[in-house]
Parts: C-alpha cells; sequence; structure tokens
C-alpha cells in the first residue's frame, strides 16, 4: 500500500521528523475495524492524515499478512498501533492513539480523553 | 526502587499454581515501590494477606465520590480493622467540573459510562501508577468472561506502562473462583462490605451498580443499560481459523 506521503510524492516534512506507520485491522469476517476506522477519520478530518508514511493491514483472515506479523513482533494485541521510528533501531509503539496525538503529532488531547481510550482499550479496568 | 531484572515470564511461570498470599510475598519482597488496589468489594481478601505479610503495605482505593455509603463506611472500617494507610484517590476536580457541566451528573446513562469511569478512575490510577513500579489488585478470570478471561497471575503492564517507566501488574487472585474468595473471607473472619448481604456480588459505583438475582453472573450487575458488544479491536488470529474452519 503506497503511504500518503509516497502518494504525494513528497519528502518527510520538517515538523513530524520520524517515520509513523499506522496498522490497521481486517476482521476475521473480512469488515474493517470500525476503531481503526474511526481513528483514520479522526486523523483525516483534523489534517493530520498526511503525517502517516505507511498503513499495513492486519488481517485476521491471514495470520502471516504484514500487520499481523508487526502485532506479534511488537508484542501488541489490539489494533490499531502505530509504529513510531525515531531514527535506525529507534522505535515507539503506541497503542493508545490520544497518546501519539499529543507526544508525536504535537496535538492537544485532553487527559480525559486519553483516559476514556486507555478503558476501551482494557475495558476490565473498569470494575477496580 | 524496582528490583533489577524482574523477568516476567519467568514470574508467571514460577507463581502459576501457588496460592495468592505466595504471589503477594513476591510482589511485596520484589518491590518497594508497590500497593494493592482495593475495590471496596470481596478483594478485602488481598488486604488481609497482605498485612499478614507486611503490616505497612500501601493500599489505595479510587474514590469516584460516587460510591454507596456502604462502602465508604467500609472502607474506614478497613483502614481501622488492619490498621493500614488506606489512600483515597479522588478524580482531578477540573476534568470533573468539566464533564458535570457540560454532560450533568448522569451522562453515563445515555453515553456509556467510559467517559465518566475514565474521568473517575483511571485518570487518577494513572497518577497514583506513576509513582509505582508495581501494583496489584484482585482482579479475577471469573469476574467478566469478557474482559477478563485471561487475566494472568502477573504481567507487564500494558495499559500503563511507558518506555521509561515500566510497571509490573500483579493478580494474585486470577484462578480464584468467587466461592474460593467467600471461603477464604467467612474461614478467616474477614470483614466484608454489607452490600453483598443485599444481593451484590460486583460492588462499585451507588449509580451504575444493582443486585443481580441468583445464577445472573455478576456483571449483569453492572453497566446492565449498555448493550454488551463484541470487544473489536483485539487481534485474533485464532479467529480466523474458527470462522473458516480451517
Amino acid at each position: 500500500m503506497r503511504t500518503p506521503r509516497e502518494q504525494r510524492g513528497e519528502n518527510r516534512g520538517a515538523l513530524i521528523a520520524v517515520r509513523i506507520t499506522m496498522v490497521k485491522k481486517i476482521k476475521a469476517d473480512g469488515s474493517p475495524c470500525r476503531k481503526c476506522a474511526d481513528v483514520e477519520e479522526r486523523l483525516k478530518s483534523s489534517g493530520l492524515w498526511n503525517g502517516i508514511d505507511e498503513v499495513v493491514v492486519a488481517d485476521e483472515r491471514e495470520p502471516d499478512s504484514e500487520g499481523m506479523r508487526l502485532a506479534r513482533q511488537y508484542g501488541v494485541d489490539a489494533a490499531p498501533f502505530f509504529i513510531v521510528e525515531d531514527g535506525p533501531g529507534q522505535v515507539r509503539i503506541y497503542t493508545v492513539f490520544m497518546r501519539l496525538l499529543r507526544e508525536v503529532l504535537d496535538k492537544p488531547v485532553s487527559e480525559s480523553d486519553e483516559a476514556a481510550e486507555i478503558l476501551d482499550r482494557h475495558p476490565g479496568l473498569d470494575l477496580l | 526502587m524496582k528490583t533489577p531484572e524482574f523477568n516476567v515470564n519467568a514470574a508467571a511461570a514460577e507463581l502459576e499454581g501457588r496460592h495468592p498470599s505466595e504471589i503477594l510475598r513476591l510482589a511485596l519482597g520484589q518491590f518497594k515501590r508497590v500497593a494493592i488496589s482495593f475495590s471496596g468489594a470481596e478483594d478485602v481478601v488481598l488486604v488481609d494477606m497482605a498485612v499478614k505479610i507486611d503490616p505497612r503495605v500501601q493500599v489505595f482505593s479510587l474514590d469516584t465520590g460516587r460510591l454507596h455509603p456502604e462502602t465508604y463506611r467500609f472502607l474506614e472500617h478497613v483502614r481501622e480493622h488492619y490498621g493500614v494507610q488506606l489512600e483515597a484517590l479522588a478524580p482531578e476536580s477540573a476534568a470533573l467540573e468539566k464533564l458535570v457541566r457540560e454532560k450533568g451528573l448522569y451522562s453515563f446513562y445515555r453515553d456509556g459510562h467510559r467517559e465518566c469511569c475514565g474521568i473517575r478512575k483511571v485518570m487518577p490510577l494513572r497518577r497514583k501508577l506513576a509513582t509505582l513500579d508495581a501494583w496489584i489488585t484482585g482482579q479475577r478470570r471469573d469476574q467478566s468472561p469478557g474482559t477478563r478471561a485471561a487475566v494472568p497471575l502477573v504481567e507487564a503492564d500494558s495499559a500503563f506502562s511507558t518506555p521509561e517507566h515500566p510497571l509490573v501488574k500483579f493478580n494474585p487472585l486470577s484462578r480464584w473462583s468467587s466461592a474460593q474468595v467467600w471461603d477464604y473471607i467467612r474461614e478467616n473472619n474477614v470483614p466484608f462490605n454489607e452490600l453483598h448481604n443485599r444481593g451484590f456480588i460486583s460492588i462499585g459505583c451507588e449509580p451504575c451498580t444493582r443486585p443481580v438475582l441468583p445464577n445472573q453472573h455478576e456483571r449483569e450487575g453492572r453497566w446492565w443499560w449498555e448493550e454488551e458488544t463484541i470487544k473489536e479491536c483485539g487481534l485474533h488470529a485464532n479467529n480466523a481459523a474458527k470462522i473458516g474452519g480451517r
């Protein structure tokens, strides 16, 4: 899949001096993951989609798909997630989208939004 | 200070089949900055076991501001009974005031409970966990088949760990059933929340908790108005095999 930046033929911008890969999921029944679609739409509507270098699909029907391989490699068990490469061998994994917004894409995020997303990812926490 | 080289996978293998008190002993022995998260329900057994190992054990509760009066009384009773310094973590006032101002006091009945729980539980919890290297919960596999079916005895906390601050989470009661917890409570004369006498099994905030009927799962006593949806974010390669029949 060509990256948004590649499609535009752009060089990496000065603002975001990292490479960002989004891993999104196709569910076992072939339908797209709703959360992944929500996140993608939010990136597009806020003008941040261009900051994503590559989009990789984790297809639950294909355990060897690139996204599933990356999930195994980085020990991630939920989608979407983001791989942020700061340089050779310097990789950060973001499973909380709000944290990516705040720490990498430099967008203000309320702590309550971030907390709600953590709960969304870890629903057992609400029983504490 | 965290003990160097704590290996979660090795600890998980070592702890399999151990009694919860042995798991607590390891957690309290390995970590200095460790605390028990106490919900004010039957996870009181953790406090009972822990004070026998270390009477100065740290215990905290998430004081959402919406707990039952019975739960507040119980928290105080536990503090006095065990002589522990029970820390009540309050929500951050600005975030809470904004939620109430914009959406009212009962937005969870309309919008779902995540936003409210995020402010009243997750934010204070995150603040507290930033000061710890490990924490201990009363999470059990049988509490919620959907969200807690795979609760391990010990894990690298995937919700609150950061590359700069790894966090270990112990769940000593993971393998115990509700019946085992209650056997322990009776055999050891452990105090319990009086709401349990009135049909409450899982106890949380007052507006979001109700008693359940015999044979109802305890999860049915929490957020009952919300449609149970399949958590669809998980990456499950096995699902393909199930659906595809491979």
